[in-house]
Parts: C-alpha cells; structure tokens; sequence
C-alpha cells in the first residue's frame, strides 16, 4: 500500500522535508549526501511523487544548476588539476567535488520539497494554522501560493503578446531584447497589483477579517502512524548526524 | 470566384489534457478575402481555434498552414509580423505606461523615425476616439476604451490578417458601429479577418462566412454575403 493512500498529515510531511533538507544542508561529503539523495528519493516515491513530472516542471532552473555547479568547479583552486588550458586551470578535483557536492545538496531540497506537493496548499496552510502560526500570515501564505500560478501564467501571456506585435525576440540584439523584456514589467507588476487590489476589495465587501477566534471546516487530525514517522524523522536524523 | 486561402486546418486536434479534445479533427481553409466568423457556445473552442491559427498553441494532432507553411516551424514573432491578434482580454496586450505609448511602442523598437510614429500615433488615437486619453493609464481605461485600444495597438503594426477574440466585448452601441466600419474598411484594403464573437448582430453584419463550432467540431460552415 502507498503511504498517500493512508493519508498522512500535511505537518508530518512538513517535518519529513524538513529533517532532510536540515540532514543536506549540513553533511558536506559526497557519500552521505547521495545516501540522503537516495533515502530522499525513496521517501518520494512511497508518497508517489511525480518525479519525472517534477524534474520537466524545474528544467529551467536544472540549466542554472548546472551553470553554477560548472562556476563552482571553475572557481575552485584546490585539489590537483584536471583540466588546464596552457597555464590556467579550469577544473580541480576539489572544484569537481564542490560541484557535485551542490548538485547532491540542491537535488535533496528540491525532491524532498515535491513530498509537500501531496498535500494540497490549503492542508499545509491549515498545518500552519493549527501549529499557532497567525492567521494573518497563514492566510497570506495561501494568497501567495494560489496567485503563483496566475503569475507565470501571466508572464507566459505577455512574453507572447508582445511577440505577437511581431517581434522576433530571438533575431533582435541583445541589447534591445533587454529592452524589450522592460516592457513586460508594466503588465505583470501592475496586473500583479490590480489583482491584488481587487482581491483585497471582494474579500472586504464578503466580510473577510482575520480574527483570532476563527474557526475552520478543515481540521486535521494526526494519527498514530503520523506520531511514528515523525518520531523516526527525527530520531533518524540526529542519529545519522551524530554517527556521521 | 478565387479566394485566397489564408489559414488552413488539416484534420487538426488539440487537448489541453490528455485524451480530451478541445478541437475535434478539424479540416477547413479560411481566407483572406473573407471576414470569417466563427461562432458557437461557451468552451466550445472558438478562442482555443484562435490560437491555433497564430500558433500560440500547437496542435495535439494534424497540421496548422498559414500561406502554406507550417505554422509549427514558425516562430510567434513571424507570425506576429504578418497576423494581429486581439486576446479575449486586453489587458494582456498593454505594455506601456499611456494610451499613446502603447500603440507605438511596437514601431519605435522597429525602428521607425519619431514622425512617422507621431503621425500614425495620431492618426489611430483619432479613428478609435482615444485622443482625449492619450496621456491616461491603458489599465485605468474602461473595457470598452482597453477593447479599442488593444486594436488600435494591433492596427499600428499593418497586419495584413486580423484575429480578433471577442472584439465588441464592452462597447456601446455607437461604438459598434464605428468598430463595424472600421473593420469594413480594413476588408476592403484587403486585410483579411477572423472574428471570434458572440455578438450575432456583429456577425450577421460583416461576416461573409459563418464558421459555427460546437463541442470541437465545425457544426455549420455558411457564406452570409459576398
């Protein structure tokens, strides 16, 4: 049985990810990292996390990741060399390390962050709610999240409506392409902005106020399984950190 | 008579989600002589066809020609130089600070020198009745004053085909007609147009074809005038 299909706690989920991103951050060698990489992998797939999905959604920020592990590498003097072009050298085998040690690192984050998305956004809000984080805050979270999507969408939108003005970004210089991109400020920032304002106006004109008192038709409720992986999550970690 | 065909669907589909089809195995040629309608319900395709036709979506299945080449091998901005399009909500197409720089932003990056702007600035702030707000805000407008905007922006750049989504959407009555006219006019000079409407009356008006769409598929396909 899929551990999704028991349903386990938006927080016990919140807890999980973050023991293994503490466990990422602070491990610097290679073979812990890729020990954490794949007890993180696993844990994803028992909450039958979209994987592949996960990695085409992040393509973009992959070739970023790539870039600064490959300046990373470049930018590390220590360690003997292995790549060296007349008398600079451009890669180390410490600079290599570095490198896949960030990659390891970032990838821990990210595939452990995709447990979250198992959880719809209104459970984790409501986790944070019932964990005595305001109101206020939690409501603003859940603001943030929904208007997420909207926002990429409306990025996507311009970058073809102003292309279909018949400008061909990919043949223009640089130089103007950058000026270009300026345009699209104004209608993703000031649309951002109307938005908002309109959404501030319709939850005013239905009454919206975020008093302490409040109450919610979603309530979680943690099990005993909940109680158990939490426990372990955070027995295991320590453990793992003390041993290591 | 010899239409010049404009846009062609080959047996083209398209899915949002996987296995469920928007646009069913269509097969038409629009042209460029006509001012082409297409009409139907709600989420019946009209805007999803729309797009299609300037490439902003891909086909799931079959192909998409615009003067027989494929539009998948062409990028927005090539499409973007020969097809105005005017998006079910204008707001999406407004990147400048005033009503006077947003339909002339597009030239001034082509390169065009300030007086040709000015002039043809001037000459569209006076055919859509923009001139007394052409220092105003474009999001601040009212939708029918965003709807007039939006496609005198379009107009600047001498498209030589118009996709226009819901074009009458917030104008007034006299507003219509002016648009009714202008849309004449542009025909005649030979700028081909595709309407997207729901406005029956702007249909019957000035389409001489009359594409109706239902659940994906052409239902009815009728010449009104010619």
């Amino acid at each position: 049985m899929r551990i999704e299909e028991i349903r386990i706690d938006p927080r016990t989920k919140l807890i999980i990810v973050l023991c293994l991103s503490t466990l990422g951050i602070v491990f610097k060698d290679i073979i812990s990292l890729v020990k954490i990489l794949l007890t993180t992998i696993f844990i994803s797939i028992c909450f039958h996390v979209d994987l592949m999905g996960s990695i085409k959604k992040l393509k973009s920020l992959l070739y970023i990741l790539i870039v600064i592990t490959l300046a990373q590498s470049i930018f590390s003097s220590d360690g003997n060399p292995l790549v060296t072009i007349g008398k600079v050298t451009f890669l180390t085998t410490e600079g290599l390390y570095k490198g896949l040690e960030f990659i390891f690192r970032m990838m821990i984050i990210i595939f452990s962050a995709t447990i979250l998305t198992t959880s719809s956004s209104r459970e984790i809000v409501q986790g944070f709610v019932q964990w005595g984080l305001p109101y206020e805050m939690a409501f603003m979270v859940a603001i943030g999240i929904r208007f997420l999507p909207i926002l990429t969408e409306e990025i996507k939108d311009s970058l073809i409506a102003i292309q279909l003005r018949g400008i061909e970004l990919d043949k223009i210089p640089i130089k103007k392409r950058i000026h270009v991109y300026s345009y699209l400020f104004t209608p993703i920032v000031l649309g951002t902005i109307s938005k908002a304002e309109r959404l501030s106006i319709a939850i005013e004109m239905r009454g919206f106020r975020a008093y302490d008192s409040r109450t919610s038709y979603m309530v979680l409720k943690m099990s005993i399984l909940d109680y158990i992986i939490i426990f372990m999550s955070i027995v295991t970690t320590i453990i793992f950190y003390i041993v290591y | 008579m010899n239409l010049l065909e404009y846009i062609e669907f080959r047996n083209t589909s398209f899915e949002y989600i996987k296995d469920k089809k928007v646009i069913n195995s269509i097969s038409t040629k629009v042209y460029k002589d006509d001012i082409t309608a297409i009409v139907g319900p709600n989420g019946s395709g009209k805007t999803t066809l729309g797009k299609l036709m300037t490439g902003i979506l891909k086909p799931t299945f079959g192909k998409v020609y615009m003067f027989n080449k494929d539009i998948k091998y062409m990028t927005l901005g090539q499409v973007g130089k020969q097809v105005g399009y005017l998006f079910q909500n204008p707001e999406k197409q407004f990147f400048s600070c005033t009503v006077e720089e947003e339909i002339g932003f597009v030239l001034k990056i082509k390169g065009f020198d300030r007086e040709y702007i000015d002039k043809k600035v001037e000459y569209l702030l006076e055919l859509f009745q923009l001139d007394h707000l052409k220092e105003a805000f474009p999001l601040k407008l009212s939708q029918g004053e965003k709807q007039r905007l939006a496609i005198a922006a379009i107009l600047a750049n001498e498209p030589e085909y118009l996709i226009l989504d819901e074009p009458t959407k917030g104008l007034d009555m006299d507003r219509k007609t002016t648009l009714v006219n202008i849309l004449e006019k542009l025909n005649e000079k030979g700028i081909g147009i595709t309407l997207i409407s729901h406005d029956y009356n702007l249909v019957n008006q000035i389409s001489n074809r009359v594409i109706e769409i239902y659940r994906g598929e052409i239902v009815e396909d009728r010449r009104n005038k010619d």
